[in-house]
């Protein structure tokens, strides 16, 4: 069997001259990244633009805070999509199942490297979340719901169902033969093999889903639980956030699988029905995220206590209006189209990738819009307002992790065939 | 066990920031700190307008927000009612900071001797200084702040004011452990701020809390602080600060 | 066998979580030692239980490995069509 030559399947091994360019210049943003946050080591966070909330004028969580939801948002992609496949039989997005779980796998590594710079110990917090952090701090759920519940449930799914395509690759000669059989771990694809990987599947799927509410709902909490910052104290806001992290998940998994498609030759299996599904999930997502903001708009104009409307001003008129309306107008305009493309029954891909663009610039607009504003806006004392810009320091960071969970998504396709192998190739499986 | 609390009489103050002042100088804040701050406001439209101060330290809350959010058990309520921030424990993550309705809290967001009014590392400075402190610790290392407090001796007098933690007014709780008044109120010269034992029926804010009508700051919030306000109100919606103090650290 | 072993890896995973989340949260019952000792709203009983919560929480998934991995040696529990015939 080490005779075979035939190539891996999806370009897998195969790195063309563009592919490495793209890997060097992503290096090289990585680089200023991390030489950012060496900066940022050294001198203390005074390198960005936060400051202290009242007499300083500034928020103390800025663009850090803000992707890490971002980020954890995202991951929200994988789960979803396994869960659909698994639990309701969705076999059309099966080839997008494992595009959608290394999106959320990396999403979540960068969500975690996003909480250390905004530490002013990053250190101390590796070692003191393990061995103090207390239950009635919404951070304990985030953090343990997203490195224990989510990021390694993700892991153990994603590792159980590669093992079929590990197995296909392994009976080929090549130098990460040894890597696809550790991968693989002795499966053979037998009927028992392929029926106990069902039933784990169903139950792996079924066991994640509850953890991918608490996760993003804690997420929520985080925010909605603060008394002390108008804006922020919203039952809504746990609720708001499974919602956007759907919205911006699923988008960025339709601008995925779209380059996937075209970059990899993989029309025929990431077809148009594919992109069909997954246009009228996001506008079903999307239509929901619109639903929310809407009742949050009303309650905050209509009847909100002094300090709420004075964060609600500053979101529609004041300072941050540039940000917020932009924001929605992307939110509306890509349910429009994809409510169009529903009712017409004439789907585009392009239209459809279009969407995802749209709803992830909204949601980074968005998730900045909640860190933001109640910090700087939001003061319960008449301390003056506060302004926030990002420094170069804080973009350098956070330009270097979606440089590091590109180059991750990258190699990752380099080296195992990053949509699931078609049935009729499972003969090889077990010659 | 006493039950401390501060009583500050607005009647009473002038807003001449003494009690600012002897903070920074007791507990050696970095630059752009003010763990205790007076607001100076006004109200109304001219001509009826009317001009008045606040100080504001820490609350002290009982139900303190800050303490619920901290992640790691750094900021906690000492049985006495202080509100502790241990910076051993600290891992900067500001969550106090946007939990507080009072905005009391602040990060060290340079390293200690870029923060302080004078550089003691900076060569030029120190041959300035070598004739005068003969080469005593630099004043941000005050060793009162560098102890341990508390039976459960952990440190929160914010000494060191080590770069990537947050600090806050802590009743200067290295002067009340031996029984003396926190800095602000031993150097009012008005005698406005006052400090005592709430369970102590003849200590002075008791005494002074049953005479007068009082209120606390933001008590919609539930945060059940431990500072009382004699006279006068909380700042109302139109009320503004003539002039803030806009220094970023 | 396997599926005995999964299901008291997934208890087990779950009652160290739960036992951790319990004893992390600061409880103070008069009388008991070990919820007393910390400062009201600090510590909980020992350090490292968030790390054992984590770890409860993996353990509960990784017994889906372990469901996976493991190698039958019994005849499987439950009998599809075909089960058992292997090439």
């Amino acid at each position: 069997m080490a005779m075979r030559v035939e190539p891996l399947p999806y370009r897998v091994g195969q790195i063309s001259t563009g592919t490495l360019l793209l890997i060097v210049v992503l290096l090289g943003v990585v680089a200023q990244g991390l030489y950012a946050f060496s900066r940022q080591l050294t001198e203390g966070l005074v390198v960005t633009g936060m400051r202290d909330i009242g007499t300083m004028g500034g928020p103390a969580w800025g663009l850090y805070i803000a992707f890490d939801i971002y980020f954890v948002g995202v991951s929200f992609a994988g789960i979803t999509t396994a869960a659909l496949v698994r639990l309701l039989n969705l076999h059309a997005l099966r080839a997008v199942s494992r595009l959608a779980e290394v999106l959320t796998i990396i999403a979540l590594i960068l969500a975690a490297f996003s909480v250390l710079p905004d530490l002013g110990q990053p250190l101390r917090g590796v070692v003191h979340l393990l061995k103090y952090a207390r239950p009635q701090s919404p951070f304990f759920g985030t953090f343990t719901m997203v490195i224990a519940g989510y990021l390694f449930a993700s892991l153990v799914y994603f590792f159980l169902d590669g093992r079929r395509d590990a197995a296909i690759c392994a009976a080929r000669a090549g130098r990460l033969q040894w890597f696809y059989r550790l991968w693989a771990a002795g499966y053979r694809d037998t009927p028992a093999e392929r029926e106990r990987h069902r039933r784990v599947g169903f139950w792996l799927s079924l066991a994640i889903l509850p953890m991918l509410v608490i996760a993003h709902s804690t997420l929520g909490f985080v925010f909605g639980l603060q008394v002390g910052r108008p804006g922020w104290f919203s039952a809504l806001q746990a609720p708001a956030f499974v919602i956007m992290a759907g919205v911006s998940g699923v988008g960025l998994l339709i601008i995925i699988a779209a380059i996937v498609r075209t970059t990899l030759e993989a029309q025929d299996r990431l077809t148009p029905e594919v992109f069909r599904w997954l246009a009228n999930f996001l506008m079903v997502l999307t239509a929901a995220y619109i639903y929310f903001m809407l009742v949050d708009w009303l309650t905050a104009t209509y009847a909100a206590p002094l300090h709420e409307s004075r964060v609600t001003s500053a979101l529609l008129f004041g300072p941050y209006a540039r940000i917020y309306w932009p924001s929605v107008a992307a939110l509306v305009a890509a349910f429009y189209l994809l409510l169009r493309q529903f009712l017409t029954g004439r789907y585009s891909i392009a239209v459809t990738v279009l969407c995802g663009a749209l709803v992830n610039v909204a949601a980074v607009g968005k998730r900045l819009l909640i860190v933001v504003p109640s910090q700087t806006h939001g003061a319960m004392l008449p301390y003056p307002s506060g302004t926030y810009t990002p420094t170069w320091v804080e973009y350098s960071i956070i330009g270097g992790l979606i440089a590091l969970g590109t180059l991750l998504y990258i190699v990752f396709t380099k080296v195992f065939p990053v949509i699931e192998l078609p049935e009729a190739r499972q003969e090889m499986g077990h010659r | 066990m006493a039950r401390y609390a501060m009583v500050i009489d607005l009647d009473r103050c002038t807003g001449c920031r003494a009690c600012m002042e002897a903070c920074k100088v007791e507990n050696n804040t970095p630059r752009a700190n003010f763990w205790m701050y007076v607001f100076r406001f006004e109200e109304g439209e001219y001509p009826n307008t009317r001009v008045w101060f606040m100080p504001r330290p820490c609350m002290h809350c009982d139900n303190a927000p800050c303490v619920k959010v901290c992640p790691v058990g750094a900021r906690y309520k000492r049985p006495d009612g202080l509100v502790a921030t241990d910076f051993d424990r600290c891992i900067g993550c500001r969550y106090c900071e946007v939990a507080c309705p009072y905005g009391v809290n602040y990060f060290n967001w340079k390293r200690p001797e870029r923060n302080q009014y004078l550089d003691w590392t900076d060569a030029e400075a120190a041959a300035v200084l070598a004739p005068y402190t003969n080469g005593a610790v630099p004043p941000y290392k005050n060793p009162d702040l560098e102890r341990a407090y508390g039976p459960e001796r952990r440190r929160i007098a914010g000494g060191g004011h080590l770069k990537g933690v947050i600090e806050k007014c802590t009743f200067c709780v290295h002067r009340v452990e031996r029984g003396l008044q926190p800095a602000c109120v031993a150097n009012c010269p008005l005698f406005a701020l006052h400090f005592g034992d709430l369970d102590d029926p003849h200590s002075q804010v008791s005494q002074l809390l049953r005479r007068r009508s009082h209120f606390r700051l933001l008590e919609e919030a539930s945060t059940e602080p431990r500072v009382y306000y004699l006279g006068g109100k909380p700042p109302g919606s139109d009320t503004r600060q003539i002039e803030t103090i806009r220094a970023r650290a | 066998m396997r599926a005995t072993l999964t299901r008291v890896i997934v208890l087990a995973g779950l009652i160290l979580a739960a036992m951790s989340f319990a004893l992390a949260l600061p409880l103070r019952i008069p009388g008991v030692t070990v919820f007393a000792t910390a400062p009201a709203g600090s510590d909980g009983a020992v350090p490292y239980l968030p790390a054992l919560f984590i770890l409860g929480i993996m353990l509960v998934f990784l017994a889906a490995v372990v469901y996976e991995l493991l190698p039958d040696r019994s005849p499987p529990p439950w009998p599809p069509a075909g089960a058992g015939r292997r090439r």
